[in-house]
């Protein structure tokens, strides 16, 4: 691990420009993420969690403020870099798992090596990666609507790590599963920062940030507390 | 294409919406029926002219440039000697053409018939027997013999009902006043053979539609001995055409201001009907392109929909690494299923219903499946596939467009 910061905001603040006036969602945040962390954000509604993964996801740039991710500013960067930054550096997990519906399983997790190497994959990483998360090759034949969101999920964890990317966000990763499988998903999440992986959390869940070694607290936009 | 991930995508999509799909593509399967059969059925009119102007294209017309139109009654000590090609002329044209082709005088005009009761109207030829058989087919019956002998066209003796040894009454006199009608200016011929059908021909006898006579005969009604209408001349090397008209115009029109006669042959003619039923399937290809644009805004809508429908699906792909192009490619790639599978079913219909068309409206299927007429059925189908995806255009634009942070909001 270096003292270079894998992820840095400086001063980094979103305003969105509506009708009924510009909307602050992040302001003037700054902050270093590791190599190797496991962030918990926390917040409530409206505090700028999304905008904050959106962010880091690089799905947006800052309005102001400096953002990098593994030493790459992300304003300087055109829209395919930051789409070529957001698929071998950024495994993204979802709230609502947001798997393709016209794609089986295994295609899922297929599809990011397709996008990096425009080509099938004909070296077994997706079935690895499938099996790895306790889905089994039958189970890997299924469209998405098929599966319980547990099995989902872990689908939707396969497609984020297949492509091996350093960070990991996770968006509510939990938040439409039952309890259990909620744990073991997030037991998922700990073994990955085991093996090296950042992760980056957001939850409301006191119980789930209890999983990351650094839980971050935003309040209207700011950061109100890091612990 | 095939193995590509988001010609799978498209393929799936296509499947899930099957129905409207198959709706969105009938528009593209009128369109492409409809060109390819109107550019066949074009395209076989003008390979049939160009087929019955081939069989005169070793022909010559030489016409008086003031035409003497000879109609019947007209008296041989009248001004006849002003008009038509006159002996000193068809000498002149025969010293030129020499061993290089056959010179046929013809006496022409344009007259009324009676067979039986029935009256109709038509061209009477007036020449040698000796010379109908260089360019007519006597197909029933003989040729003429005596003066009183005539050989009647085929469509002519069609529509009243003549047949080998009848006899019909011809006028001499078709425009003159009713008293010219009289039984008395009526002469009757016996018709001892059937001339074949010849079409559209280049060398200005329409003997379909009319009668024969021998030019003694002719003479003796119509006068105008000697001044002939036209003067064919029957090339025996297509390839000599040019230079005998040329030689035939030095020779006679010798006042360019003024000449004497007009010199043709089927390459003009064939240019002037060509022309004239290029345009017309030009035309007739503009309507059917109508309906391919009507299909267009169908395909426009039904890809607006589908991008309308998956906005989130969208949204995952541009999250999770996905180039805006590649976005733009599966969609593009879905117009194009739409098309392929339009311009398919299009182009199978096309060559049934192009056949049928083109057997009801012109009676022959001979030139159908020649490549010229064959051709409009793939450039129809391509036709469809382009604008298929031109139609697809804006709507791949539209989804590679979209904030993917806005996309995956959307339910």
């Amino acid at each position: 691990m270096t003292d270079t910061p894998l992820i840095s905001l400086v001063d980094v603040t979103k305003t969105y420009h509506l009708e009924s006036g510009d909307f602050t969602a992040l302001d003037h945040v700054s902050l270093d993420i590791m190599d190797n962390d496991f962030i918990a954000i926390m917040g409530p509604s409206g505090s700028g969690k999304s905008t904050m993964m959106n962010q880091l996801g690089i799905l947006d740039v800052p309005t102001t403020g400096t953002l990098s991710i593994d030493g790459r500013n992300v304003a300087t960067l055109s829209k395919l870099e930051r789409t070529h930054l957001r698929r071998d550096a950024i495994g993204y997990i979802f709230q609502k798992f947001y798997l393709i519906p016209l794609l089986s399983a295994y295609e899922n997790v297929e599809y990011p090596l397709i996008l990096k190497y425009k080509k099938r994959d004909t070296t077994g990483r997706a079935a690895a990666m499938l099996d790895a998360v306790g889905i089994g090759e039958d189970m890997g034949a299924h469209r998405p609507n098929q599966l319980s969101g547990g099995q989902q999920q872990r689908v939707a964890i396969a497609r984020a790590l297949v492509n091996d990317p350093k960070i990991l966000l996770c968006d509510e990763p939990t938040g439409n599963l039952d309890r259990k499988t909620g744990f073991q998903i997030m037991d998922i999440l700990c073994s990955l920062h085991m093996e090296g992986k950042t992760v980056i959390l957001v939850t409301h869940d006191p119980k789930i940030a209890e999983y990351a070694h650094r839980t971050i607290r935003l309040e209207d936009g700011r950061i109100a507390e890091s612990s | 294409m095939m193995g590509d991930i988001f010609f799978d995508l498209s393929v799936r999509s296509v499947r899930l919406n099957f129905l409207r799909s198959i709706l969105a593509s009938i528009g593209i399967v009128i369109g492409v029926v409809a060109i390819s059969t109107m550019g066949m059925l074009g395209t076989n009119m003008q390979l049939q002219v160009k087929d019955q102007l081939s069989s005169s294209a070793n022909t010559i017309v030489i016409t008086a440039d003031a035409i003497r139109m000879g109609p019947p009654g007209f008296s041989s000590s009248s001004s006849s000697t002003e008009s038509g090609i006159t002996k000193a002329q068809l000498s002149k044209i025969r010293s030129v053409v020499g061993t290089n082709g056959t010179v046929i005088p013809i006496y022409s005009s344009n007259t009324e018939f009676t067979s039986g009761n029935v009256p109709a109207r038509g061209m009477i030829y007036g020449m040698d027997p000796s010379d109908v058989t260089e360019f007519l087919k006597v197909g029933n019956g003989t040729n003429i013999a005596s003066i009183n002998e005539a050989l009647a066209g085929y469509t002519l003796a069609e529509s009243l009902g003549i047949k080998v040894g009848d006899k019909i009454k011809i006028s001499s006199a078709s425009s003159g006043p009713p008293s010219n009608s009289s039984s008395a200016s009526r002469a009757t011929v016996k018709i001892v053979g059937i001339i074949d059908a010849r079409g559209t021909v280049a060398d200005s006898v329409s003997s379909d539609n009319g009668i024969v006579v021998s030019k003694e005969w002719y003479t003796a009604q119509y006068g105008g001995k000697d001044h002939y209408t036209q003067v064919n001349v029957i090339v025996d090397d297509t390839d000599k055409i040019t230079a005998i008209e040329e030689a035939i115009d030095a020779k006679i029109n010798t006042d360019e201001k003024t000449p004497a006669v007009r010199i043709s042959d089927a390459s003009s003619q064939l240019d002037t009907i060509s022309s004239t039923l290029e345009t017309l399937t030009m035309f007739i290809l503009a309507i059917g392109g109508i309906s391919l644009l009507v299909a267009a805004v169908s395909i426009f809508n039904v890809m607006m929909m589908s991008v309308n429908e998956r906005v989130q699906e969208i949204g995952i792909l541009l999250s999770i690494g996905t180039e805006s192009r590649e976005v733009r490619k599966m969609f593009v790639y879905e117009a194009l299923i739409l098309g392929i599978l339009g311009a398919g079913i299009g182009g199978a219909m096309s060559l049934v219903i192009g056949y049928s068309v083109v057997s009801a409206m012109m009676g022959t299927t001979k030139f159908f499946f020649l490549p010229d007429s064959l051709i409009y059925i793939p450039e129809g189908m391509l036709i469809g596939m382009v604008v298929c995806v031109i139609s697809g255009l804006y709507p791949a634009w539209h989804a590679s467009n979209m904030d993917p942070i806005d996309a995956l909001r959307s339910e």
